[in-house]
């Protein structure tokens, strides 16, 4: 298997590293996480390499790079300390090219370009994470409108975002499954920002409907069809979050790593010491088993082939195997990692957190597991 | 207005060896364009997006130059067309090599009105291309430039001086060396580099600009890193009286 770059994508994350040198972003980063700021100056710099065009089309000005590339850019990114996870937005231009309406289109196709967050879905409620069909948030119908009633939680974005497509069921039968694409700005929407424990550079919020008035022409896809509709987006998603976990893992052991072989305890180097040479063998090998699943999935996936079973094991894997990564490396930084205010800490709750939100865990063990016995039926 | 800039492919610094009997190598280093020359390509396309023209990239040295991530590589960074001239034995070419190249091949491109060289090539840095090649066009040329203003038929730049600005009016044609100071170079983005792929390139060999060999000014015998001293890790606090007596007690004993 050839694992090398093209010319295109070589030169494109030679970029990456020299925006990433220009100047001191970590102690941006740290500002923005403590004060859980969306890192925009950061995201226009990116958006400014065409970052945001990488899986556009060419009719609309984009690339059409495919998913090595996305993976290459994401790995340099992570492994120089930049926070991948708030550039999930990325695929949010195709989903809307895809179902939007012209007009949807046009609004958020004006912020392509700008750094600026865009949109995000809505589906999780209190009574609805994993069960996603539990979910009560409706429409009705009432005099040639249409009226949002209802309370999401954990919506990834949603202090930021000028738009929300927002999940719900029709009122009178409860049985159609329909996307909102909702105008932030409009009256009747509430959101408290939530305190999170990682990815804090990026927002979560309770977002309550209470009588949105909105208008067919809100609809975003078509009417009963959402489910399938956000189906669609998962496995890209899936495999986007195993990237930026990967990257990440891969910067706390090169941290690690550069500490090991320079910090001095009973007159040695402590990579000297064969329980810190272990750490640095099962790191490793977790980083490249992410590697090898993450390109041959990238690979599969600009190829036309089905990736869902291969999504869930990344999502699952990186979140998990990265985590451990990262733990192992705050090991070897001891008192530094965990006191005083090393990036580490920093990698150490945004992984943790990938465990859970973008589908957990176990979610993901369900669908990969599906997909493997599929094979055998 | 028809900008030329000069660009050198050098071995990436960070990646030079020196081996423990002081030797330099070069092995393992990647190849790239040295830093001072992307602010004479960044300059070019400044004045090019202001007033119009045309920009293209000249190139001197060995195989590498051939190298299709080279070329793309200097291609996205704003030029509209390249010009290689492509020798083995121009690798180690001197100052009055290189300009005697450069000179040849522009003469071949044809019409200009500004030639821009970097401050010095990021390798040898010695500072020289740019004012030999300017004596050899036998037109104005001007180093240490940190601003250029298009007027017209002419430029006005700018030079820092020790303690002054010095503003230059110079008729064109013309060579200017630019600073490392003026400007910062864009990074390429996604575009640029995509595009960079549909960009003409113009190879020429030695004898098809006709130029003869020259013997070299000066051959290198060996380059060898300086010997490491070890450090004393003698260390003085405060400053007082006593304590810089001290130093420069231990200085003295140094110097000895």
């Amino acid at each position: 298997m050839d694992f090398r770059l093209t010319d295109e994508q070589e030169l494109f994350v030679a970029g990456i590293r020299k925006l990433m040198a220009k100047e001191n972003w970590e102690s941006y980063f740290k500002e923005c996480d403590e004060n859980s700021e969306y890192p925009e100056r950061f995201v226009k710099e990116l958006a400014d390499l065409g970052i945001d065009s990488l899986l556009l089309p060419e009719e609309h000005g984009g690339f059409n790079a495919g998913a090595v590339t996305v993976a290459a850019a994401w790995e340099e990114l992570g492994r120089l300390g930049a926070p991948t996870y708030v550039l999930y937005q990325l695929t949010g231009f195709n989903t809307i090219l895809k179902y939007g309406t012209e007009e949807q289109i046009q609004k958020i196709m004006a912020l392509h370009g700008t750094g600026k967050q865009m949109w995000n879905s809505a589906i999780t409620e209190p009574g609805a994470g994993s069960d996603v069909g539990s979910l009560q948030t409706t429409y009705t119908r009432k005099d040639g409108k249409v009226y949002l009633n209802g309370h999401k939680t954990f919506i990834t974005s949603s202090a930021g975002v000028p738009y929300l497509i927002v999940m719900s069921k029709d009122a009178e039968t409860g049985t159609k499954f329909t996307e909102w694409f909702v105008d932030m700005d409009k009256p009747g929407i509430k959101r408290e920002k939530l305190k999170k424990l990682g990815l804090k550079m990026d927002s979560v919020c309770e977002v309550y409907f209470e009588n949105v008035e909105l208008e067919e022409k809100d609809m975003f896809g078509t009417e009963g069809n959402g489910f399938d509709r956000i189906k669609e987006e998962f496995d890209f998603e899936r495999f986007l979050v195993g990237c930026c976990n990967y990257g990440t893992a891969l910067c706390a052991f090169e941290d690690a790593a550069k500490y090991a072989n320079q910090r001095e305890q009973f007159g040695e180097k402590i990579g000297r010491f064969q329980l810190i040479q272990e750490k640095f063998c099962n790191m490793a090998i977790k980083l490249t088993n992410m590697r090898n699943m993450l390109y041959e999935t990238a690979w599969k996936y600009d190829n036309g082939q089905k990736i869902t079973g291969n999504a869930a094991m990344c999502k699952y894997y990186c979140a998990n195997a990265g985590f451990e990564v990262v733990d192992d490396a705050m090991q070897v930084f001891a008192g530094i990692g965990v006191a005083g205010d090393h990036r580490i800490s920093r990698f150490w709750r945004d992984l943790r957190v990938d465990r859970v939100s973008g589908g957990s865990d176990e979610m993901q063990i369900l669908t990969a597991g599906r997909e493997v016995l599929k094979k055998y039926r | 207005m028809r900008v030329i800039s000069c660009c050198k492919a050098v071995p990436e610094e960070q990646d030079i060896v020196v081996a423990k009997d002081r030797q330099i190598s070069f092995e393992k280093a990647e190849w790239k364009f040295g830093q001072y020359d992307l602010n004479a390509v960044e300059a070019g396309k400044q004045l090019v997006e202001a007033a119009g023209g045309q920009l293209s990239g000249l190139c001197a040295g060995g195989n590498i130059l051939d190298n299709s991530k080279m070329k793309k590589d200097i291609l996205s960074r704003g030029l509209d067309d390249l010009y290689l001239v492509i020798d083995e034995s121009l690798e180690q070419a001197d100052t009055y090599q290189s300009a005697r190249v450069l000179e040849a091949a522009i003469k071949k491109i044809g019409d200009f009105d500004l030639v821009l060289c970097g401050a010095g090539s990021s390798d040898l840095y010695a500072q020289q291309v740019g004012n030999q090649l300017g004596e050899l066009l036998g037109i104005p040329v001007v180093n240490a430039v940190n601003r250029i203003m298009p007027q017209g038929d002419k430029v006005i730049v700018e030079r820092a001086l020790e303690n002054e600005i010095q503003v230059l009016e110079i008729t064109l044609p013309a060579v200017l060396s630019v600073t490392s100071e003026i400007n910062v170079p864009r990074i390429p983005g996604m575009k640029d580099i995509i595009a960079a792929n549909k960009k003409p390139v113009t190879k020429f060999t030695l004898s098809e600009i006709e130029v003869t060999n020259s013997l070299p000014s000066s051959t290198v015998l060996s380059t060898l890193a300086p010997e490491q001293a070890e450090r004393r890790l003698t260390i003085l606090e405060g400053e007082s009286e006593d304590i810089v007596d001290a130093f420069v007690k231990l200085l003295r004993a140094e110097l000895k």
